[in-house]
């Protein structure tokens, strides 16, 4: 055992000294760094401020409606999904917030505000939630509207009042009852809206579409309900045909069932396959160049006289295994760490996947990546001692590549669309498709026996890959000449060579 | 106490045997030769013996045991065909191999820094192997041999690709380790080496053992030769079996003279005599190893003087 582990040392050594194994190592969390810090730059203001001058004195109160309902929307909806996650519809079942995330009608937005909406529906769960359960934190407006600054005319006419905001607008921060904000969008609604006398918004030129969208639509809302009135409708039937909207019940798959949501929960396991392949490929590569350095220099010979072929081999394949959990560690160690100490696109695809996953199903993946390393380094390995240059391996190792890659891609577009179909379940059961095929499929839910079945017969298949691959592995350490045909392959399995 | 011994080895691979029915033993102690030429099946020998790969028949024993690498801890293997890791430092390859005979980290540390010193590598010791000229390579190698202080050197073609400066630094070494206490065990096709360094040797011609034995036993196996400085033809005289005419200056006539085996030099000095045979010169001539391997094998397997 202690040649395997010098051995495994050794090799651990040499590939993690590369620069290859550097970029592979690091690349994930310099990505997760890059789009953290990209997100920040361009996605659109979610914390923003508006400041709002409505000479009409139609219009404000609706749009600061509007932005609120919108607020209490996705807060309405956060916190339905905490709900689910934890379990507590019991607390008011005919809460709107008791039966899980869904599309929210107006109508139930408008009662959870006046009930007293996010803080009020909190203050209620709060005190019933387990103590597993991290609080719900009940996020800020996403838009605040900010008080005129002192120094601004609205008496002067637009351009002034948007020179008056010209710091704003460029960057500097204004205050709201919020705190501090960026100024996204300064509105100034005229007394009369019309064509020749429009509304103007000013943006600080970040991309706020949504904002802008919601102050047109609202104008536009309020401008519909005054033309009806103004068509001899009484002002309460011309309000309610402007806030007609299709009375739709959209009914959306329980959570984990839908595609979407099996491709978020998904995600983890799906990386992992991913993951898995990127590794092995790469790092295989790397033990594959070794083995044949090793053969082409001729140092074999003085390690043989020290330690047997096997100890070499399971020195090898230990080394390169530390290699790949080193990367896998770090890989979802940088991933789980981005999703759990900032929010943004890596959290919002990590969290659910790994509250979707159980934890025996931690020990399942670690089980079957191994088991993938494992099966796929031993094909390097034995391709290595087979070849007595890059050229021979690559003639070896290009029918292989395409063996594996091509049906585990075309699996995993299958397992997205339909994880428990016919296709990834047959690959599940095809040893050498296993550990891709069941990685793929854990996040969308399989029944544990097959987890245990497709994980013995991996077992077996990897035991008696190890047997029949390290024979030839062994066998062609100290050949010399040209690699064997089909016949020496089967001999050097059978354990008949010579030498 | 034998070392290593043969019993009766064959090897095969396929139809080709590469050593028949080899017997032999290295006693403990000393230098030891294992003479041949190319393909003589020397290095095959040598994997036999520690194991690296299994004889067709016939036993073999190393340090009283059977071949096997529980006894790597006790044996230093300089193979004919070297390579490194070149990847790795200097220090860091000399202990690699010094752990893997079972040293521990210290001492195979302290030891190697005393071989790279001793090998004159020491601006080298942190360096890549890569970065490394070939004959400092080669003492990398040696070096990594001698590591574990082995009761047991088996060096396969030590000298091969050395410049003669570090053949000498390396037969110095050899010298060093059978003073010692190690048994060296060396392989070699140039004579010369075996010559300075052997005590015994044993010679393979097509794998099979031609001759074992000290130096001086092999020279006896040849005839003795002399060269003669007479006026007339020394053929008539007692114990001579050929004299052919070298060369002839003022009258006299060189002859190169072999004798009929277990005639000695003296005899015929002492035949001239009796016969009132007219000398003017008379020098005897000491064999080389590599006249022994040519007249025992033959010159289709030539080795180097």
């Amino acid at each position: 055992m202690k040649n395997i582990l010098l051995v495994a040392a050794r090799e651990y050594k040499q590939i993690a000294s590369t620069r290859g194994f550097w970029v592979m190592l690091l690349v994930l969390p310099v990505v997760i760094g890059v789009s953290q810090i990209a997100g920040r730059f361009f996605r659109p203001q979610t914390d923003a401020a508006y400041v709002l001058v409505d000479q009409s004195g139609q219009y404000a109160a609706a749009i600061d409606r509007r932005l609120n309902l919108n607020y209490q929307r996705v807060e309405l909806g956060a916190l339905s999904a905490y709900v689910q996650r934890w379990e507590l519809g019991g607390i008011q079942p005919d809460a709107v917030w008791a039966n899980g995330e869904r599309w929210f009608s107006d109508d139930q937005i408008a009662q959870f505000v006046a009930d007293g909406g996010i803080e009020a529906a909190w203050e209620k769960i709060a005190p019933s939630k387990p103590s597993a359960a991290p609080a719900y934190v009940i996020d800020p407006p996403t838009y605040a509207r900010a008080p005129l600054p002192a120094d601004v005319t609205v008496d002067q006419g637009a351009d002034a009042f948007a020179e008056g905001l010209a710091g704003p607008l460029k960057g500097d921060e204004i205050d709201t009852p919020e705190g501090e904000r960026p100024l996204a969008l300064a509105i100034w609604i005229p007394s009369e809206v019309s064509a020749t006398s429009p509304v103007r918004m000013w943006t600080n030129g970040a991309p706020n579409t949504t904002l802008v969208d919601n102050v047109r639509n609202e104008i536009t809302r309020v401008q519909r309900a005054r033309a009806l009135e103004s068509s001899g409708l009484a002002p309460e039937i011309a309000d309610s045909i402007a806030n007609i909207a299709a009375p739709v019940d959209l009914s959306a798959p329980p959570q984990g069932a839908g595609r979407e949501q099996v491709a978020i929960r998904s995600a983890l396991p799906l990386a992992m396959v991913y993951l898995l392949l990127v590794t092995v490929m790469t790092t295989g590569s790397m033990m594959l160049q070794g083995v044949i350095e090793e053969r082409s220099n001729k140092l074999l010979e003085s390690i043989l006289a020290t330690i047997r072929p096997s100890e070499l081999m399971y020195g090898k394949l230990l080394g390169l295994g530390a290699i790949g959990l080193t990367i896998l560690g770090v890989w979802v160690g940088a991933a789980v760490g981005a999703a759990l100490s900032v929010q943004g696109i890596v959290a919002d695809i990590v969290n659910p996947s790994l509250a979707a996953i159980e934890p025996w199903m931690f020990g399942a993946m670690l089980f079957y990546f191994l088991a993938g390393y494992l099966i796929i380094s031993m094909l390097y390995l034995a391709i290595g001692a087979l070849s007595n240059s890059l050229q021979d391996a690559q003639a070896y190792l290009m029918p292989v590549i395409m063996i594996i890659m091509l049906p585990v891609v075309f699996m995993m577009v299958s397992v997205v669309q339909q994880p428990n179909g016919t296709f990834p379940i047959v690959m599940s059961w095809i040893p050498l498709f296993t550990p891709f095929a069941m990685l793929a499929r854990l996040g969308a839910g399989v029944d544990v026996i097959e987890v245990l079945g497709t994980g013995a017969m991996l077992a077996a298949f990897v035991a008696i890959e190890i047997i029949l691959l390290g024979r030839i592995f062994q066998a062609s350490l100290l050949r010399t000449g040209q690699p064997p045909k089909l016949g020496g392959f089967l001999a050097m399995m059978m354990g008949k060579h010579t030498g | 106490m034998a070392i290593l011994k043969l019993d009766h080895v064959v090897k095969r691979f396929g139809d080709f045997t590469a050593v028949d029915d080899l017997s032999f033993e290295v006693a403990e102690g000393g230098i030891f030769g294992f003479l041949g030429g190319n393909g003589a099946g020397k290095t095959t020998s040598l994997r036999m013996a520690l194991d690296i790969i299994r004889p067709s028949s016939g036993t073999i024993e190393i340090l009283g045991r059977k071949p096997g690498r529980e006894n790597a801890s006790e044996i230093g293997f300089l193979p004919e065909e070297r390579g490194l890791y070149r990847r790795m430092t200097v220090l860091d390859t000399i202990v690699y191999f010094g752990r893997l005979k079972g040293m521990d980290a210290a001492p195979a540390k302290k030891e190697a820094e005393r071989l790279i010193e001793r090998f004159g590598l020491s601006e080298w010791t942190k360096s890549m192997v890569e970065k490394l000229s070939k004959g400092m390579s080669q003492k990398v190698q040696v070096a990594a041999a001698m590591v574990n202080h082995p009761r047991l050197l088996i060096l396969d073609e030590p000298f091969s690709g050395l410049d003669p400066v570090n053949q000498k630094v390396l037969e110095d070494l050899v010298l060093e380790m059978a003073k010692a206490g190690s048994t060296v065990v060396f392989s070699t096709h140039i004579m010369q080496h075996a010559e300075r360094l052997t005590n015994r040797i044993v010679l393979l011609a097509r794998g099979r053992k031609v001759f074992e034995g000290t130096q001086e036993e092999a020279r006896a196996r040849l005839p003795g030769r002399l060269m003669l400085v007479a006026e007339a033809d020394p053929s008539t005289l007692p114990g001579i079996a050929t004299a052919t005419r070298a060369g002839a200056a003022n009258g006299w006539n060189s002859w190169d003279v072999s004798l009929k085996p277990g005639v000695a030099p003296g005899d015929l000095l002492q035949a001239c005599t009796q016969n009132g045979f007219a000398l003017r010169g008379f020098e005897s001539h000491r064999p080389s190893l590599h006249d022994v391997f040519i007249h025992l094998v033959g010159p289709e397997q030539e080795t180097q003087p």
